[in-house]
């Protein structure tokens, strides 16, 4: 009977209803982004950085990878050390540099890694083979388009100019023997995987023996921030990052995000509390004497009272339903926006849906339709029967 | 200070207090600026003498602070937490070993003539580098905030939208619930323009008075945002601005968003039989 009540209730003012299940769906909307947005960076940012399982990564002291142009020197020494290591499976140096593609009268730059084939954790490949030879490389399709050049073929880069001479320095002929996708790129940045000692070849001897980045693969067994830590103390040229570390670095510099998700997302769940208990209100002070009739005839306020709470309820949850829906399309809209950060990884998602996030905006939501229709159901239920019959039902 | 060149990351920075090898101290020591936050963060004071070197623990120069320097408004550093020093151009490149290097020159000239004819000048003639304007450089690096802009913009448009919807739902809401007291006024003869105009006058009195509340509290939020991001970032930068024009919008959108709203419900009561509003 109840569920019949609460039906018939909402069905009568369905212009009132719809309109509120609009409002809802927004506010359901707003939520499940600010949601998203909340979780999404550090669930898309970790499972980037262990998307290739190096779980700690080696910097120069004081600075984050690839976030300025100082190098680690005596790296082979410090590969040594790491590999004696019982926790330590696999090494991977990177270099980082500048190259010059020469193209017609022009150049065009691009973003060189310095890598060692069978270790390296920062490209796919697509078609071809890993560049091994001193004169081999893999580009990326934006280099490839932006020079016109196909597998096979030779490229003139250089590694630097000289303003006096007007020559470029530290020039090779390579030949282009796969085609790759870079991991931590930006898109449409093009760039090129070298072998690491090609590359420190081309840079000259301020680049011997040194590297920008060393990536780090444990044992499954073990324990990553002792391992971190062990390696910090024991090799001082370098801050020893591990993967939630790095997590909590880039989300210290993106916590603007979190603030603003938090924030929109109590506002949007404030408004929807707002809107229902307006709503469940108005519907209630409408049926006063509806609510008295029925209690004059033995119904128990509880069951009025619940009858009440399911309209509310009913109200959100629908909405809520529709909102996730259009809170999908918007994030959507919303990370387009955000992907276009320059030097954003192409693999970064601000918004990513995790069904956890939809379980705990629709917890949140009806939990909050309960806790809208409780006051104003319960004072409804509560008037004097025979004061609200003489005011409401026979007047 | 003579002009400096910073080195990200190429200048590790150690206290006078370790125990560091140092090159033997230049008679007298240079001196050097540092960033405000490292002298806060480290307990350093103007006069106070310290070792810069370029790697952790290496060999490095002494040198006298001399003055301690605040990060200017520049969006691009809110969320580095690399200090900064200003070092004399020459003790840095040889510090590092960078010789007679820099990453680049900044060039004054007289009014925008001489700038285009400038940087035509040093293209033609430079090889391996580029000559930009300060406004090319001011969009390039503007990119990251006009991201941020846009992203804020869509915001903005998105809870627009949800407040008209919740506006026109609450509305929708106390205008039925006075439906009554509408086909009362209608049985004694009131019109139905007299009514809505009625509604109308009320919503938009409403709007008016949300909206000076609204920006009322706006201010209050955008100076409790700046004094919160700045105390966060430590940075003089201004996060959120409420001008005129802004407060013009705003209090354009919702009061007429409200008076809308007050229109449509009103218009939706008085279409009905007054016997039908007292559900006869």
């Amino acid at each position: 009977m109840i569920l019949t009540l609460a039906r018939a209730s909402l069905v009568r003012h369905r212009a009132r209803t719809l309109l509120a299940m609009l409002g809802v769906a927004v506010s359901a909307a707003m939520l499940l982004d600010m949601v998203m947005l909340a979780t999404g960076m550090r669930a898309s940012f970790g499972s980037l950085l262990v998307a290739q399982g190096f779980q700690i990564r080696l910097a120069p002291k004081g600075t984050l990878p690839f976030d300025t142009d100082a190098t680690i020197p005596d790296a082979s020494d410090i590969i040594q050390q790491l590999m004696a290591r019982r926790d330590v499976v696999a090494v991977s140096p990177v270099l980082g540099a500048q190259l010059h593609v020469e193209h017609g009268s022009a150049s065009v730059s691009a973003a060189a890694l310095g890598t060692i084939a069978a270790v390296q954790g920062d490209y796919k490949l697509l078609t071809g083979r890993a560049p091994t030879g001193d004169d081999e490389i893999a580009a990326n399709d934006a280099l490839l388009e932006a020079v016109g050049t196909k597998l096979g073929d030779t490229l003139r880069v250089a590694a630097g100019f000289d303003p006096q001479l007007r020559t470029f320095t530290g020039r090779r002929s390579l030949r282009v023997v796969g085609r790759v996708h870079f991991i931590y790129l930006s898109a449409g940045e093009r760039a090129l995987a070298i072998p690491l000692d090609a590359l420190q070849s081309m840079e000259g001897p301020s680049r011997t023996n040194r590297v920008s980045l060393l990536m780090v693969r444990l044992r499954d067994s073990a324990n990553v921030e002792s391992a971190r830590t062990g390696i910090e103390q024991s090799i001082h040229t370098v801050s020893a990052i591990s993967t939630a570390t790095a997590i909590e670095q880039v989300e210290a510099r993106l916590s603007y995000f979190r603030q603003l998700a938090f924030i929109l997302g109590s506002v949007s769940l404030a408004v929807g509390f707002l809107l229902v208990t307006t709503l469940v209100t108005v519907s209630v002070n409408e049926r006063l004497g509806e609510i008295a009739v029925l209690r004059a005839i033995g119904v128990r306020r509880t069951s009025i009272v619940k009858q009440i709470l399911i309209e509310g309820t009913a109200i959100m949850l629908v909405g809520a339903v529709v909102g996730l829906g259009l809170g999908l399309v918007t994030a959507r809209y919303l990370n387009s926006i955000l992907a276009a950060f320059p030097g954003l990884p192409e693999a970064i998602s601000f918004f990513l849906f995790q069904p956890r996030d939809a379980w705990l905006s629709l917890g949140l939501l009806a939990v909050c339709g309960i806790l809208a229709g409780i006051y104003p159901a319960w004072r409804g239920a509560s008037r004097p029967i025979a004061h609200t019959l003489r005011e409401e039902a026979v007047a | 200070m003579t002009a400096a060149l910073l080195l990200r990351g190429a200048l590790t920075f150690l206290f006078a207090a370790q125990s560091i090898d140092s090159l033997p101290p230049r008679h007298p020591p240079r001196s050097v600026a540092i960033d405000e936050r490292l002298a806060q963060d480290y307990g350093i004071h103007v006069g106070d003498t310290i070792v810069i070197a370029p790697t952790p623990q290496g060999k490095g120069d002494t040198v006298i602070v001399d003055a301690l320097v605040r990060r200017t408004r520049d969006p691009s550093e809110v969320a580095r937490g690399a200090y900064r020093i200003r070092v004399h151009l020459d003790e840095l490149q040889r510090l590092v070993g960078y010789g007679d290097r820099v990453e680049r020159f900044a060039v004054g000239t007289r009014g925008t003539a001489g700038a285009d004819s400038a940087l035509t000048a040093i293209d033609d003639a430079a090889f391996g580098f580029h000559a930009y304007s300060s406004h090319e450089i001011a969009v390039e690096s503007s990119t990251t905030f006009l991201v941020v802009s846009r992203f804020h913009r869509a915001i903005g448009v998105i809870t627009i939208v949800a407040s008209a919807i919740f506006l026109l739902c609450i509305m929708l809401l106390k205008v039925d619930e006075r439906r009554r007291d509408v086909a009362a006024l209608r049985l004694m003869g009131i019109s139905r323009g007299t009514i809505v105009r009625s509604v109308v006058l009320e919503s938009a009195l409403i709007a008016v008075l949300g909206s000076i509340a609204g920006v009322a509290l706006g201010a209050a939020v955008s100076a409790f945002v700046n004094w919160h991001y700045q105390r966060v970032y430590r940075t003089p930068l201004t996060f959120s601005l409420v001008t005129g024009q802004i407060v013009v919008i705003a209090v354009g959108l919702s009061v007429g968003l409200g008076i809308f709203a007050g229109l449509l419900a009103a218009q939706r009561l008085v279409r009905r039989p007054p016997l039908s509003l007292f559900g006869r």
